[in-house]
């Protein structure tokens, strides 16, 4: 007997089955978000979902007239394997999967033709902007690649209404380029090069300045969006609401977000400061005391395995600079570099089998700490662009091919105890680390916020960590990658918080934080936006 | 139907069962062209306990879906271990996170084959490979008829006895090893034993390795024996040791089966990983959890072997050194739970033994732990102790296990 795959596209997907001794053996997975249940015992694996998070390969039907109809739309897929084998993985390097072909977004128009032709045949369509995902949320396996970086322009600016309209594949950091020739900057995004837009519209966005402006989300006032049935639809607060809510951290779920009008400031350059803690739970307290007296324009906690921890801070006017070091600095706990070395010093000096962890830390400042002092990033002191400094520190001195930075979001109340959790996980799993936590501002109770990176008791302030290994001194399987991360979100469902990231491999997890009433409610609406479910179906539901 | 020889593929995968499957799953999504080649006719019968780790439940469910009742024994699950000592009162070891399944090997391992979406060919024995031009030549038969296949890398995923295995290394398996395993079928008259656990006895004169569980109706009495040995008579004891320490009242077997198996590999750290484009995984590299549970173990290492060939592949690197530096965790996973220093201080198994003996007294728990040591000196005559103790050590100081030691 031969099984051979090819074959089978030809054959009707659902029927595929096989028989053995008069029993009929299922070979489709069950509808798309419903989790059936388990002939195991329903208290095997308690709390514990029943959801595939590493798909299945769609098998292909339907995939040579979908090419067709797009031919004659006058839309070109690529299917070669070199340009397919581009889109293998994603920042994560974890999850691989190869699409049957790539069409990369030229106008609103070639989107909707492209939607309503997948929608028709049903094939499976994953959109990718920078392919900074770390779950394999735009990684295809099998389908379309929507790559939307051929998307990238500014469409217009607007200096009296401080607005910007620009398109979805646009990377934030050539947003920057343009805006900045005439003055002005966007407000928050990623701390990242090649994140995009449209992507980062979908999840949210966290720059060091979302304690005071909330997440790049909050900053979008309209969308022009492609629905999964191919529709072009321009929405905002006033048009179209309810879509625009959806789609915005919405996970690609409701739309290809072609165009976004977000909000834009004048460009100021910041300054910044550094406070050195010996303790986390001090950090974290004082972070907590630095948001909420809403002084400074940017703040973070960035640390060193859980032994020296960083409270950033800066600000884009010297009035604010003042007033804080005048009213919030007296009651912080913060040492400076001097002080904190000098105690270091003495802590190592009685501990002195630990002589390995203080080496370590020791290399890691002379390593990190004039990266984000260099010289052509600093006039007068101040930082000229933090997205540079952070992104170059970022992707050279974390990480390596494979980005894990599993997450926690939680409220104010459960902040402090939620990432000591987490720290004791990521000591178990790896010798060394680094902790980034920062708030995120609210802007009311939206929508929007409803199974997102916003935990659903967080009020005016939300709080995230990445929980970020680092891979020296070995390497790391990805089952042990991943049992890390199960081991971090599992966290977050004892305590009931939320993730910056939580689809792809990570999406069981969506019940078990959200609840069934919530997803539930949202794969309705899912279901009906997206009837063949094709819009990037493996990231949630 | 058969493609002519010889068939161009990126990996070939020898073997169909759960580390295959894995394995397969992650080349294909990657869209590596992979061919799965299987001595028997799927689905096939294997032998096994089927009593899967919740760790390997949990990797079937998140790679191959929900699984299908077809795919389960009754009963569908088990609680936990009962462990049995010769006067020690009986213990209860229940699985974290509740039941794992009674996996029914012939149709579970076909399924996950199926859903990882490689291309199977059945009835298919691999013969021999020899290195080709960039990749390896591997020369099979199909139903008699010789069949060459040319694949940039092979795995072997074809358990103990693999013939891959045998291919790259002609002296290994004479030189490690090897225990037979038996099992009965019987009709049940009457059986006190609690369906739901895996029965298990720390009873030296049983045998190394004995067990009983139930299964679709009936009790299976299982004996480890060395080889040689007559497997009906040492398994006649256990049953009338069941029946007088128990109470188990069984009729006559009516099915009897049995294998060998490389147990030992994974205590002294003597994985067997392959060389070159040739790649072992699952149980033919010797991942074998206590409890003589395989099938976790040969699902991550699976994934692993898939992961690091998508890795080589990609990226241009030799896959075997990707595949070693991978696989160290899943060694780590795995020795451990034969480590005697993690055993007495860490908490290496998907479930508690120190928290089971709690209930018990200071003077049985005592017992408990000097029948164990005593069932434990059946294993003496293979000289481990000083090796188990030195990887011991070394994952002490170094944080692993010794990568020098893996063939």
């Amino acid at each position: 007997m031969l099984l051979d795959p090819r074959t089978l596209r030809q054959a009707a997907p659902a029927a595929t089955a096989h028989r053995d001794g008069g029993r009929e053996l299922p070979v489709e997975p069950q509808a798309r978000g419903t989790i059936p249940p388990d002939p195991v015992g329903p208290d095997s694996l308690v709390g514990i979902p029943r959801v595939q998070t590493n798909p299945s390969r769609w098998n292909g039907a339907s995939w040579d007239a979908f090419v067709s109809d797009l031919a004659r739309a006058g839309v070109d897929v690529r299917e070669e394997k070199g340009t397919r084998a581009a889109f293998v993985t994603d920042a994560g390097g974890l999850a691989f999967g190869m699409p049957h072909g790539v069409v990369t977004a030229r106008s609103a128009e070639q989107v909707a033709a492209v939607l309503s032709a997948a929608q028709a045949r049903r094939v499976p369509v994953t959109t990718r902007g920078g392919g900074l995902t770390t779950e394999g949320e735009s990684v295809a396996f099998g389908g379309l690649q929507l790559d939307m970086t051929g998307m990238s322009r500014m469409v217009w600016v607007d200096r009296e209404k401080m607005l910007a309209r620009v398109q979805g594949g646009m990377f934030w950091h050539d947003m920057a380029e343009v805006l900045r020739r005439q003055g002005l900057d966007y407000i928050s995004a990623p701390l990242n090069f090649t994140s995009s837009v449209g992507g980062t519209l979908a999840v949210g966005g966290i720059d060091v300045n979302a304690c005071r402006h909330g997440c790049s989300a909050d900053q979008c006032v309209a969308m022009e969006v492609v629905t999964p049935t191919g529709q072009i639809v321009e929405c905002s607060e006033d048009r179209n609401p309810e879509l625009f809510e959806r789609v915005l951290l919405g996970y690609g779920q409701f739309g290809v977000v072609t165009e976004a009008t977000m909000r834009v400031r004048p460009y100021t350059p910041c300054r910044m400061h550094y406070l050195f803690y010996d303790d986390l739970r001090t950090a974290m307290e004082d972070l907590i005391v630095v948001v909420r007296s809403d002084a400074t324009d940017y703040s973070g906690i960035l640390t060193m395995k859980d032994r020296a921890n960083n409270l950033l801070f800066a600000f884009d006017s010297e009035e604010r600079e003042k007033d804080f070091f005048a009213n919030v600095r007296p009651k912080l706990r913060g040492l400076t570099e001097m002080q904190f070395a000098v105690r270091a010093a003495g802590f190592y000096a009685l501990r002195p089998w630990r002589i390995e962890e203080a080496l370590w830390l020791y290399r890691r400042k002379k390593l990190l700490l004039p990266e984000f002092e260099r010289p052509e990033h600093l006039r007068d002191g101040k930082m000229f662009d933090r997205t540079v400094v952070f992104s170059r520190a970022v992707w050279r001195h974390w990480g390596n091919r494979t980005m894990v930075i599993p997450d926690l979001a939680t409220s104010e109340e459960k902040f402090i105890e939620a990432i000591l959790r987490g720290n004791r996980v990521m000591r178990k799993y790896f010798a060394h680390y680094t902790l980034y936590c920062v708030a995120i501002r609210l802007s009311g109770n939206r929508p929007r916020y409803e199974m997102s990176c916003i935990p659903p008791d967080a009020r005016d302030w939300a709080y995230g960590c990445e929980f970020e290994p680092m891979f020296e001194p070995g390497e790391y399987s990805r089952d042990h990658l991943q049992s890390f991360k199960n081991a971090i979100y599992d966290v977050g469902v004892e305590m009931r918080t939320s993730y910056y990231r939580f689809g792809g491999s990570m999406k069981g997890y969506i019940r078990r934080v959200f609840g069934d009433a919530v997803v539930d409610r949202q794969l309705e609406f899912k279901r009906q936006a997206d009837p063949a479910m094709i819009l990037n179906p493996d990231v949630v539901f | 139907m058969i493609s002519p020889s010889p068939r161009n593929v990126d990996v070939l995968v020898v073997g169909a069962s759960l580390s295959a499957a894995a394995c397969a799953k992650r080349l294909v999504d990657a869209g590596l062209e992979t061919v799965v080649i299987e001595r028997k006719k799927l689905p096939r019968h294997k032998v096994c306990s089927g009593i899967l780790s919740p760790r390997g439940h949990r990797f079937l469910i998140e790679n191959f879906g929900p699984l299908p009742r077809e795919v389960l024994h009754e009963p569908t699950s088990c609680t936990g271990v009962t462990f049995h000592f010769p006067s020690a009162p009986s213990i209860d070891i229940d699985f974290f996170g509740g039941p794992t399944p009674h996996l029914y090997r012939k149709q579970s391992d076909w399924w996950a084959i199926r859903r990882s979406g490689v291309e199977v060919q059945d009835e298919t024995s691999f013969a021999r490979l020899e290195a080709g031009d960039g990749g390896v030549v591997v020369h099979a038969t199909h139903r008699g008829r010789p069949q060459e296949f040319r694949a940039r890398w092979v795995v072997g995923a074809d358990g103990p006895t693999s013939m891959v295995v045998k291919a790259v290394y002609p002296e290994y398996q004479a030189s490690i090893p090897w225990f037979m395993v038996g099992q009965k079928f019987h009709q049940i008259e009457a059986c006190p034993l609690d369906t739901r656990y895996f029965h298990f006895w720390f009873h030296p004169a049983l045998g190394h390795y004995t067990w009983s569980h139930a299964r679709d109706g009936r009790q299976i009495v299982g004996v480890g024996f060395d080889v040689g040995h007559n497997f009906d008579r040492a398994h006649a004891n256990v049953v009338k040791y069941l029946g007088k320490r128990h109470g188990v009242r069984l009729g006559p077997a009516q099915d009897s089966e049995g294998c060998g198996e490389n147990f030992g590999l994974s205590l002294v750290n003597r994985y067997v990983f392959g060389r070159g484009r040739v790649l072992i995984t699952g149980q033919a590299a010797g991942f074998l959890n206590m409890m003589a549970e395989g099938m976790s173990a040969a699902l991550h290492s699976g994934a692993i072997c898939g992961e690091s060939i998508v890795e080589a592949a990609f990226h241009g690197e030799p896959a075997q050194a990707v595949y070693r530096r991978h696989i160290a965790s899943e060694v780590r996973r795995c020795s451990d739970q034969w480590n005697p220093l993690q055993i007495a201080f860490g908490r290496p198994h998907e479930a508690d033994f120190w928290k089971a003996l709690g209930p018990l007294g200071i003077g049985e728990r005592a017992k408990v732990i000097a029948e164990i040591l005593a069932f434990i000196r059946l294993y003496a005559r293979f000289k481990w102790g000083r090796e188990i103790l030195g990887q011991a050590v070394h994952r002490l100081i170094r944080g692993g296990y010794d990568e020098a030691r893996w063939w």
